[in-house]
């Protein structure tokens, strides 16, 4: 074995003396995010996993209140410190707007707060010109733009490189006898050269890009089964479901998708999303025009999940290079 | 850190029947310090709830000046939970959260001639304004209020419209009205069509969608600009903070960037109206 996996396998195994551990873990031959028992079931390739590590950070459903006789209990969900290992950048990225767009919710951020973020990425470059120009961007327009506690970079030779990016994940590292890493300061979501301009480019494009012949072909083919929404990273959407019971009513808040059928219908029946091009628009419009318009951010950080998962193989990035060309 | 989805308990203070299907009721918070502390702006809304029944998003129609002492909201019986909420009696008890929303932006109507085109029970959020400037609230120097409704029994506010026709230019007309009915009979953009409209008036036009696109091209005739141009939307929502998506246009959340839009703003926005 590696020296580098001897050492990730060693953290690995002290760790999960002290946290629940979430990772990679091949289930035959898919990667997915799952709890993990045993240090040695955590794969370190740095593949994109299938599922993303929103199933942690915003469950499919929690309780928002009970209400029992005319006494209203919020039930802010406590978590037991669990450690989300092995998060790629792409992944830190929607980690990024995940905690943007739920910064004044305290079911999040209760939950947030007892989650330990170690980044993990295994492909640099390997000639060692490249490494070094690419270090020094990483750092800069990478690192310094996502929220980690422990960063491990796999580098040149196979070694490993740490960084912290908390109080939290220093001592993570120097419990663990980790001496030898470099402390990243978080300086904003986003970079100081400012918002990205494709992205914003692109706002424009789509936002008036209806009539384009894209979507009458995708109001065709897509199913809107909404399993892209399922695995996306950045799709975060949630209905409040209530029981009616009034004797011990409660909300909870579920997990939901714009392509799901009753998303945008109201009480009088009319519903806004009423075709599958409309659907789709919307959801595209959320991840290109919505977040970038409201964090300078774009909403798509591009892990490919959803071209992945898609039934009938609509691709997002070549879809998307057709609207970059609209004059 | 304050729970933003944790509601307040709010008393019915008052209930009357306003038409055949709504009722306009009064509340007052559970607890005294939140009504003095609640405060709103004409075109906000709340997020009502039951118990067991969900929320959903009502304009507040009473005027924010009486803010301080109770708030007033126009219940139409449309699904579940506001069937249960026109059941409602006096002492009964409501969740709320709220208020929501940017409401009507009365700096950029500031001394321009006001007008008000309400379709249906789409007419409610534009009460506080009417009320404001029957009480001298408001700089606008005239109020011209145009009112399209289905029939006599849908008609909101109707002991209201004596003063409203003292004090304002009032018009009303009735799609499918009663044989007895002696007023003008049609859509409300007809209303438009006869009436003298000057170019530079602020027009706020609250209603169904459909309603929308043909007042709208009215207005345009009568040279009105489309910034001048306001109108609010209403859309499936359930956070009220530009989170849970079901409210989004385009660029914009209605619960958080609405529900009051110019049309200068929506004009380019698929499927905003
Ligand atoms: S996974 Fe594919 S078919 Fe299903 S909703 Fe998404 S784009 Fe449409
Ligand atoms: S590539 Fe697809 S799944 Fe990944 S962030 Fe973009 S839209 Fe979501």
């Amino acid at each position: 074995m590696l020296k580098s996996d001897v050492i990730l396998q060693r953290l690995a195994e002290t760790w999960l003396k002290d946290y629940f551990i979430y990772a990679p873990t091949k289930s035959g031959s898919v990667l997915r995010i799952q709890e993990i028992q045993d240090f040695r079931a955590i794969d370190w390739s740095g593949s994109m996993p299938a599922n993303s590590w929103k199933e942690i950070i915003i469950p499919a459903r929690e309780r928002i209140f009970d209400i029992t006789g005319d006494k209203l209990q919020t039930t802010a969900g406590q978590q037991p410190l669990t450690l989300c290992l092995g998060v790629n950048v792409l992944d830190l990225k929607a980690l990024m707007l995940l905690d943007l767009v739920f910064s004044n919710d305290v079911y999040y951020q209760n939950r947030r707060a007892n989650l330990l973020i170690v980044g993990y990425s295994s492909d640099w470059p390997h000639d060692y010109q490249k490494l070094k120009v690419f270090s020094h961007n990483f750092e800069a327009d990478v690192l310094e733009h996502v929220p980690f506690d422990v960063f491990i970079a796999r580098i040149k030779n196979n070694k490993l490189k740490f960084y912290s990016g908390s109080e939290k994940g220093r001592k993570l590292l120097e419990t663990n006898g980790i001496k030898d890493f470099t402390n990243i300061k978080f300086a904003g979501a986003v970079a100081e050269s400012g918002p990205d301009k494709r992205m914003m480019g692109l706002q424009t494009k789509l936002e008036n890009s209806l009539k384009h012949s894209l979507w009458s072909t995708l109001d065709d083919i897509c199913l809107a089964c909404g399993k892209c929404s399922n695995v996306c990273p950045t799709c975060f959407c949630f209905d409040f479901v209530d029981k009616i019971d009034p004797n011990d009513a409660r909300r909870d808040r579920v997990r939901s998708s714009c392509f799901y059928n009753d998303f945008s219908k109201l009480a009088g029946g009319f519903k806004e999303l009423a075709t599958i091009k409309k659907k789709i628009f919307f959801w595209y419009e959320h991840k290109f025009v919505r977040i970038p318009h409201q964090y300078n951010l774009p909403g798509c950080v591009s892990c490919g999940r959803c071209s992945k998962v898609c039934p009938v193989g609509i691709d997002i990035f070549k879809n998307i290079a057709k609207l970059s060309k609209i004059k | 850190m304050i729970n933003v989805y944790k509601p307040k308990l709010a008393v019915v203070v008052a209930v009357s029947q306003e038409s055949i299907d709504t009722k306009l009721i009064r509340f007052r918070f559970k607890e005294l310090k939140d009504q003095k502390k609640f405060d709103f702006l004409a075109g906000q809304f709340m997020q009502i709830g039951l118990a067991g029944y969900g929320e959903c998003p009502i304009s507040i129609c009473s005027s924010p000046f009486y803010a301080a002492k109770y708030f007033e909201l126009a219940i139409r019986d449309v699904g579940q939970l506001t069937h249960q909420l026109n059941q409602l009696q006096v002492g009964d008890e409501v969740y709320v959260r709220g208020p929501f929303g940017n409401g009507f932006d009365l700096g950029a109507i500031g001394a321009k001639n006001l007008i008000l085109i309400g379709g249906g029970c789409g007419f409610v959020p534009l009460r506080p304004l009417i009320v404001d400037f029957m009480e001298g609230r408001l700089k606008t120097p005239k109020l011209q209020i145009f009112y399209g409704c289905q029939n006599e029994n849908t008609l909101l506010f109707k002991q209201e419209y004596a003063k409203w026709n003292r004090q304002a230019e009032f018009g009303i007309i009735l799609d499918l009205p009663s044989a007895k009915w002696k007023g003008e009979k049609g859509l409300v953009t007809e209303l438009i069509k006869k009436h003298e409209i000057n170019s530079d008036s602020a027009v706020v036009l609250v209603g169904p969608p459909i309603m929308y696109k043909f007042v709208i091209k009215e207005l345009l005739n009568k040279k009105v600009k489309p910034e001048n141009i306001w109108l609010s939307l209403e859309r499936k929502m359930y956070c009220g903070h530009g989170v849970c998506q079901h409210c989004a246009i385009g660029r914009y959340y209605v619960c958080k960037d609405g529900p009051v839009f110019s049309y200068a703003q929506l004009k380019d926005i698929p499927n905003a109206i």
